[in-house]
């Protein structure tokens, strides 16, 4: 018996691309199909624009100084910039926490004046424990707190959509925490709302368990989403974990934006999320923005991660 | 071709075309907007599409390789999501429903019948 390598003739080796080029061909076309009934999906709903844009900035850490990045003023005002530029005046722009890294007077200043460049009609903002290390927030609510409730939480509607700010990073243990008179706000705060009400709810810690083990959760997070079990739409977006990350629970879907400041490793990815120092010219790829729009009759709100760079 | 050999190459491409449509679904209807995500779905739909196209009208037996590979791979990437996560993305459980469990009954329908199609050509082989 021999064992004589197979070889192809010429016809079959014709014949075998002939159905390569016809499985690439098909899936490019299929591709080009799904991609147009996707975009005509959203064009019926979007006529003109979305019904509300607004952009995400988070974690700028103003103060921080060290190797992982020793400008942090010099990559906010660049995620500022990049605000600026989308093409578009976004509706508001949030910032989901830990605007100062020590919390100090100064930094709250500093921090203040850069964002009054956001050309936008509107800034909030939610606390990160960073700023409010030994205050339980006192000097942030002189910053930021005007026109908010409790120890900074708040809520608005805008295009239709109800939008509620929450505060977990005070009474910190280990997770972030919300407390009882906050979960009240929100039970009430949406009591009144029709189901179909589109719900986008801003953290600093995650309102997922995200890695419990570091601290990225929240402990009565799923109290607070018992609440918006009943809305056919509801968005989380949180700061803290310095990276994007999606998870999608039922009806609920949280993202985790990026940083402006430094990289925190991925969960688990060593002892303690301390600060990554990348690479030389790496930094910026890490750090971003996110653009975030809604178009009415959807429920999913539409992302769009910005870098840096 | 025989009739078990037809009845594979039509539950490959039958299953594949499921999976391909769910994925087409959900890309569609909102996971178009997640990064990477959006891309690995539409890319998933297209090249099931195509493959089960060509598998149904008598493509090479490469192709149910590609299939196999194709769901193989969905499998994975649906493992991971459930877990450490996949692209910075992750769910729970069978949600989004039915689509999840749709689309994994469908590529380990696949990936069954792959090697229910090794074995028949194997055994074919070795009856000479």
């Amino acid at each position: 018996m021999t064992d004589a390598p197979r070889t192809m003739t010429r016809r079959q080796l014709i014949r075998h691309s002939a159905w390569f080029g016809a499985a690439v061909g098909l899936a490019v076309a299929g591709g080009e199909v799904i991609s147009h009934v996707a975009g005509t999906a959203e064009a019926k709903q979007v006529q003109g624009r979305p019904t509300l844009r607004f952009a995400q900035v988070s974690d700028s850490h103003i103060g921080f100084s060290g190797k992982a990045n020793p400008d942090v003023a010099g990559s906010f005002s660049q995620a500022i910039g990049r605000i600026n530029n989308l093409g578009y005046t976004p509706d508001f722009v949030i910032h989901t926490g830990d605007l100062t890294h020590l919390a100090t007077p100064d930094q709250f200043d500093q921090v203040k004046q850069m964002m009054t460049g956001l050309r936008t009609p509107h800034v909030f903002t939610v606390p990160g424990e960073h700023d409010s290390v030994d205050d339980a927030g006192q000097k942030y609510r002189g910053a930021f707190g005007a026109g908010t409730r409790g120890d900074g939480w708040y809520s608005f509607d805008i295009a239709g959509v109800h939008v509620i700010a929450l505060v977990n990073t005070l009474n910190l243990k280990k997770l972030g925490h919300l407390g009882v008179e906050q979960l009240e706000f929100v039970a009430k705060d949406v009591a009144a709302l029709p189901d179909d009400t589109p719900i986008i709810v801003f953290s600093h810690i995650p309102l997922f368990a995200m890695y419990p083990d570091w601290g990225w959760a929240t402990d009565d997070a799923a109290q607070t989403l018992s609440y918006l079990h009943r809305f056919s739409s509801v968005t989380c977006l949180n700061g803290h974990v310095h990276q994007v990350f999606s998870k999608t629970e039922g009806n609920v879907t949280f993202y985790s934006g990026t940083t402006t400041a430094y990289p925190l490793p991925h969960p688990g990815d060593g002892p303690a999320p301390k600060p990554v120092t990348l690479p030389a010219g790496k930094l910026h790829d890490a750090l971003g923005i996110r653009e975030v729009s809604y178009i009415r009759g959807q429920n999913a709100l539409a992302l769009k991660e910005r870098t840096l760079q | 071709m025989t009739f078990a050999e037809a009845m594979t190459r039509t539950g490959i491409a039958a299953a594949m075309a499921v999976s391909g449509i769910s994925h087409a679904y959900l890309y569609i209807h909102g996971y178009q907007h997640i990064p990477t995500i959006g891309d690995a779905f539409i890319l998933q739909a297209s090249v099931s599409f195509a493959v089960a196209v060509l598998i149904l009208i008598g493509g090479p037996g490469w192709l149910r390789w590609a299939a196999a590979l194709v769901a193989g791979g969905a499998l994975v990437a649906f493992v991971l999501s459930r877990t450490v996560g996949l692209f910075g993305f992750s769910e729970r459980g069978w949600q989004p429903s039915p689509h999840a469990a749709v689309s994994v009954v469908a590529e380990l329908l696949t990936v069954g019948l792959w090697v229910a199609y090794l074995v028949g050509r194997r055994r074919a082989g070795a009856r000479g």
